[in-house]
């Protein structure tokens, strides 16, 4: 009946609750445009209703059924055709029948488990979408909508920092030192660079933000680096003894939170590179992964444009700073990779390794983020006792910086010791000061 | 909130950074081309800001910043840019500022400005951000500090370091937290200013060091010329440091001076220590250099090799004796000793004891360097401590001693001359002379005499001179025989001849004028008390004569007409001493015993004279038994006319002295007198040359007839005889070949003829004078016109003329000249 488009279509239209008062996010289509979407969390529902809008009103629609399904899937762009659903859920909305005029059908999928973020990349997209299809005999009538999804972590206070010694024999040594070996998508790295040993001309230092893509498994793995964030650290020839302070503000930073063998398809990881660059232009450098993680934004308040930086803190916030129970259980966790018989690859445990995705009403609870007012916290001292951890495999372009000692030479973490002091804070004397005023 | 993409993101300028310095004259290019992006920049920024773009506006800053990032620019040039951009920074300030005062805050400014890629310009926004939110709410004062100096460690480039690091002195100066106790610690106190500025000095001041070893050593001295330009960006801490109010003499004991100190010790660079240590010297007060002055003095002692710290220490000391002597040297000064106690100590011991120490642990000191620190330890002894003088003698031992090691290092036994230490020690033997001008306080000083040794033969004339110069300005008189002494053997060099004297004959003038000084400094041998200068004179004598020939001829005249004055003095008191006249022959003995020993200097017109001038005065004071003594002297002069003199010029003089001298006194009898008046007419009569004999026979008629005195005719007048010499220098006259000096001679005659007559000796009578006229008349007549002729004839008519006066008016009491007949 409707070859040739004589027959009765419709219009599907997928209403979600609250839409109006939900935040948005930003996502990255498929051809690198910006779209903004609603944003779910994991665990949360999704409801909403779905409409369907008769062309021709008064002219019934035969259908073989109504259904809305959210789906979740992985798109490798090598392989197109295949598309990986790690989610598909499916509410029929009416059984065959005909559609006299227009109908609108509530549907909930009540707390969904949403275990991945939304991403898009060089080579994969992952994705989460609504579709409502009206099955008829020959073409259906189907309406896609893409929601956004952000899965939100906590990291307890207490967090290992990165420290380590590198060099080149009789050439350079040095120790650089970042505050934290995970850091929130807001976060701010704070460390350190001191020089050991100094004989070359360096010109100048920098940190790159790496960005690591791998996709696909066995022969068909794809890898993509894309260097996301180079921010000068030093200018000019440092000597022996001296030491330079980082602090690299991440919120300006277009950055996703670290993913790992997400669905066995791909990972997202990122490194600090640490680029020193002598006179003739040589570059040593040393990468170290880091943990990147989404925190929960408890203000409830619309997302703000997530490329400008963001004040994350509020006077209700500030609660004193304490060692809750599962805190302490995390720095036990946190440590335990840090065991010298344990190659140190990756720093953390992997976030889906058996750590559950904490939602938001979760977060509240552990929010431990404490804004102080000092300043002086961002810099590291120099008489931090955390412990050294190594990685055995750096990249290496021209120069090889040799790990100056084998992992045995780390020294032990003490374990008990509270690292709340170098704890770094957010470095905002703006909102510091809106108390006040 | 507006919605912005950030503006630094992913900034990253792909200027070239590379080290070489260019040619001179590209640097106006380079500077040109700079300044020209500022100004476009610049003018964006403040559009921008027109229309409150601020993100825009930073952008623009940033862009203008990242000129700051060459390394093409010589430190001047790098300067000027660097001015004119901090200049176009204080608009963004402004304009920030009054944004923040009206309220409207930008939110999370400090953070957005930390996003720009390259770490120069991102600093340079930090620091005026960092400021105006330190000025809008001081609560972030102390952190915001902290954090700002903290993070200029970025910034390891030496000059483009030192120039942020200065741009945050210059921004941070009024804000500074300068008070000792703050209610809101977030304020911060002084001790947190204190930490800043140190921590800031601290890096700046490696920064510069660091400049020393970077590039080719061919380049050292251009290197350094460029440090010197920078050095006042370091400096400037310094200053910033003093300008803290609040800081009390213990916070600067406690806190800055040891920050300071651990600094420049550490740093071991000779450049900066002795910049460093000038600057702590010049910006803080001088309180504060007193009480701490022996951590300072001890620092001293650390510096490098190369250090001047000579400079240094003097000017501390130049410093502290100005305020001493503001204060009238009432300085309370305590030092911890040893054991801890605190001891009230003079400033003069605390400065002598820490030189020493440093002289002694600085074995590389060069020793005119040595002598440069005793000599200002001698101005300020001098400046501080005038009342006293045993801590200039201190100072002169220890200079003393270190000539000695000189000496001992450098096997000789005198400083050369025109040496630096030869000079450094001409300056410290001169400091005290020139301080005192009393040559009586230097006697005092048991140090001194012995240091003028230490200077080789010429340099022990020029400070003999110019002590003598110094006595004979002030006029100062040396009054007792124990003072001549010391005074004598001080300038020992003029006194007698020296072991290490030059072999060659010195230059005549030069020691004529060096022997005349010292003649001079004799006549300041004065005592009030006659007894007293006799001692004084013979100290003298004693003390001199061990010169020679050549110096007492110079320095015994003096010691012999004193001893005249002297005899005078005691007719004078003959009223009071009884025991005059037996003095004053003593004297004269003594005299005569002078003058003997300058006969045995085989020298004989000085003694002629001083003979004669001995009669004169004996013969004036008329004490017992003085006609012999007179006549002694007189005969002595004789016979040494007659023994030593054979230059017929000085024999003319000679005795035309000795008849002046007879003609002089009036103590002779007939017995003393004939036979002097008849050897005297008898050597004139021997004379050589017919002129000089006709002269020397004229006079020889006042020996005969002298004028009269008291209106009495001497009693030994012999008229005739004098006749006798008048016709005899006729005579003698007229056997001249010359006509010229014929007609001179009888001219002379004339003359005496006249004055004979007007004494009132009646044998010369007109027709004797009228004869000589005519003859002089004759022979002008038969003279060429010439010079000598005109004077000659001027010198007769002039006589004539004096005739005629006597004759129009005549002298009551003389002769006149009745029957002469002048046509």
């Amino acid at each position: 009946m409707s070859f040739f488009g004589f027959g009765q279509t419709a219009d599907i239209e997928i209403v979600f609750d609250d839409a109006d008062k939900r935040k948005v996010a930003e996502v990255k289509t498929d051809e690198g445009k910006k779209e903004k979407l609603l944003l779910y969390y994991d665990g949360e529902t999704v409801s909403g209703r779905v409409n369907v809008t008769l062309r021709k009103p008064g002219s019934k629609l035969e259908h073989q059924g109504i259904k809305v399904e959210l789906i979740g899937q992985i798109e490798l762009f090598y392989d197109r055709g295949n598309h990986h659903e790690f989610i598909s859920l499916v509410k029929e909305l009416a059984r065959p029948g005909d559609l006299l005029q227009h109908t609108s059908y509530p549907f909930e999928f009540a707390n969904v488990e949403k275990p991945y973020e939304v991403y898009t990349g060089a080579n994969v997209r992952l994705r989460y979408f609504l579709r409502a299809t009206i099955v008829r005999r020959l073409t259906d009538v189907v309406k896609e909508v893409d929601i956004a999804v952000h899965t939100l972590c906590s990291y307890p206070d207490v967090l290992n920092s990165i420290k380590m010694e590198v060099g080149i024999e009789d050439c350079l040594h040095i120790e650089f030192e970042y505050n934290k070996s995970k850091y929130h998508l807001k976060d701010v790295i704070v460390g350190k660079i001191y020089f050991l040993l100094v004989r070359i001309k360096i010109k100048h230092m920098e940190i790159s933000i790496i960005k690591r893509e791998t996709t696909g498994s066995g022969p068909n793995t794809f890898t993509e680096n894309e260097t996301v964030a180079k921010y000068e650290i030093m200018d000019g020839a440092p000597v022996r003894g001296e030491s330079i302070p980082i602090r690299v503000f991440l919120a300006g930073y277009d950055l996703t939170p670290t993913m790992r063998d997400i669905n066995n398809k791909f990972s997202v990881r990122y490194y600090l590179n640490l680029v020193l660059m002598d006179t003739e232009d040589r570059r040593y450098f040393k990468q170290q992964e880091v943990t990147l993680w989404r925190k929960s934004d408890k203000s409830r308040l619309p997302l703000h444009n997530a490329h400008v930086p963001q004040t994350l803190s509020h006077p209700s916030q500030q609660m004193p700073r304490q060692l809750s129970a599962s805190s302490e259980d995390n720095s036990n966790r946190a440590i335990s990779p840090n065991n010298p018989n344990i190659m140190q690859r990756s720093i953390s445990p992997s976030m889906n390794d058996g750590e559950k995705q904490n939602g938001p009403s979760e977060m509240e609870q552990e929010q431990p983020d404490v804004i102080t007012n000092k300043l002086s916290n961002t810099h590291i001292e120099n008489n931090q006792t955390d412990e050294e951890v190594d990685d055995e495999s750096a990249p290496i372009l021209e120069k090889q910086i040799i790990p100056e000692k084998p992992p045995l030479a780390e020294k032990p973490q003490v374990a008990d010791k509270p690292v709340i002091a170098e704890k770094p804070v957010l470095n905002r004397p703006e909102s510091e000061a809106s108390p006040s005023q | 909130m507006e919605t912005i993409n950030h503006p630094f993101l992913y900034t990253w300028s792909t200027a070239q950074m590379t080290n070489q310095a260019s040619p001179v004259e590209e640097q106006e290019k380079l500077l040109d081309e700079a300044l020209n992006v500022v100004k476009v920049q610049a003018f964006q920024m403040k559009r921008c800001l027109d229309k409150s773009k601020l993100m825009d506006a930073l952008k623009h800053a940033s862009t203008m910043l990242g000129e700051l990032r060459t390394s093409l620019l010589s430190p001047k040039s790098y300067y000027e840019l660097y001015m004119a951009i901090t200049d176009e920074l204080r608009h963004l300030e402004l304009y920030l500022l009054e944004e923040f005062q009206k309220g409207r805050k930008v939110a999370d400014l400090y953070e957005l400005v930390q996003y720009a890629g390259n770490i120069v310009p991102r600093l340079y926004l930090l620091i005026t951000v960092g400021l105006v939110y330190i000025k809008t709410n001081s609560n972030l004062r102390r952190d915001l500090l902290k954090d700002l100096v903290e993070m200029c460690r970025g910034v390891q480039h030496p000059l483009r370091g030192l120039f942020l690091r200065n741009y945050l002195l210059q921004c941070t100066r009024n804000v500074l937290p300068d008070t000792s106790e703050a209610q809101n610690e977030n304020e911060g106190v002084v001790k947190d200013a204190i930490d800043f500025v140190l921590m800031n000095f601290a890096e700046m001041n490696k920064l510069w060091v660091r400049m020393q070893h970077q590039g080719h050593s061919r380049d050292k001295e251009r290197r350094e010329r460029e440090r010197s330009e920078l050095r006042i960006l370091v400096g400037t801490n310094l200053v910033r440091l003093s300008q803290l109010e609040s800081v009390t003499v213990e916070d600067y004991g406690r806190l800055v001076l040891p920050g300071i100190l651990e600094q420049v010790v550490s740093c071991r660079d000779a450049i900066a220590q002795e910049y460093l240590m000038e600057c702590i010297i010049q910006v803080f007060p001088d309180e504060f250099h007193l009480a701490n002055l022996q951590p300072f003095l001890k620092s001293c002692a650390e510096l490098q090799p190369g250090v001047n710290i000579k400079n240094i220490i003097i000017a501390l000391i130049e410093r502290l004796a100005t305020y001493s002597q503001r204060n009238e040297g009432n300085i309370n000064l305590s030092v911890v000793l040893e054991d801890g106690k605190e001891q009230e100590v003079q400033l003069f011991e605390v400065f002598s004891d820490q030189v020493a120490a440093i002289t002694q642990s600085r074995t590389d000191m060069p020793p005119e360097d040595m002598l440069s620190l005793q000599l200002a330890l001698l101005k300020l002894a001098q400046r501080c401590h005038p009342d006293k003088l045993n801590y200039v003698d201190r100072v002169l031992a220890h200079t003393d001693k270190i000539c000695a090691d000189i000496h001992q290092a450098s096997g000789k036994t005198h400083l050369e001359h025109n040496t630096a230490v030869f000079k450094e020690l001409m300056k410290i033997l001169k400091l005290p002379a020139d301080h005192y001008k009393n040559i009586l306080t230097l006697i005092k000083l048991q140090n001194y005499s012995p240091l003028i040794r230490h200077l080789n033969h010429p340099g022990r004339i020029m400070i003999a001179v110019h002590l003598i110069n110094d006595v004979l300005e002030t006029d100062c008189l040396i009054s007792t025989p124990e003072d001549v002494e010391s005074v004598l053997s001080m300038l020992d060099v003029l006194v007698k001849d020296q072991p290490d004297q030059p072999t060659a004959e010195p230059d005549v003038e030069d020691f004529m004028e060096e022997q005349g000084l010292l003649a001079r400094l004799i006549h300041h041998f004065k005592s009030d008390s006659a007894d007293r200068q006799y001692l004084i004179l013979s100290a003298a004598r004693k003390a001199l004569q061990a010169g020679g020939a050549a110096r007492i001829q110079h320095t015994f005249p003096p010691i012999v007409f004193h001893a005249y004055r002297l005899a005078h003095t005691y007719k004078q008191l003959r009223e009071t001493d009884d025991m005059w006249e037996k003095k004053c022959q003593k004297i004269f003995q003594f005299c005569h015993q002078t003058i003997t020993m300058l006969v045995k200097a085989e020298l004989a017109e000085l003694p002629l004279r001083l003979y004669l001038q001995g009669a004169l005065a004996i013969s004036e004071i008329g004490f017992a038994n003085h006609e012999t003594i007179a006549y002694e002297f007189l005969s002595q002069a004789f016979s040494l006319y007659e023994d030593e003199i054979s230059d017929s010029k000085a024999q003319l003089a000679a005795i035309t002295l000795i008849i002046a001298t007879f003609e002089q006194i009036n103590c002779f009898g007939a017995e003393n007198a004939e036979p002097m008046r008849t050897q005297c007419a008898l050597a004139a009569s021997k004379l050589l040359k017919k002129p000089d004999q006709s002269r020397a026979v004229a006079l020889c008629a006042h020996l005969f007839w002298k004028a009269p005195k008291d209106g009495k005719q001497w009693a030994l007048n012999d008229a005739s005889r004098a006749l006798d010499c008048v016709k005899k220098a006729a005579r003698v006259a007229q056997q001249c070949m010359d006509g010229g000096v014929q007609a001179q001679l009888l001219a002379e005659l004339l003359g005496r003829y006249a004055l004979l007559r007007e004494r009132g000796n009646q044998m010369l009578t007109t027709t004797l004078i009228d004869a000589v006229i005519q003859k002089i008349r004759e022979e002008l007549a038969n003279l060429d016109q010439s010079e000598e002729v005109e004077q000659i004839t001027k010198h007769f008519h002039n006589t004539l003329q004096h005739l005629k006066n006597r004759m129009e008016c005549p002298d009551p009491d003389g002769l006149g000249y009745e029957g002469l007949t002048l046509s």
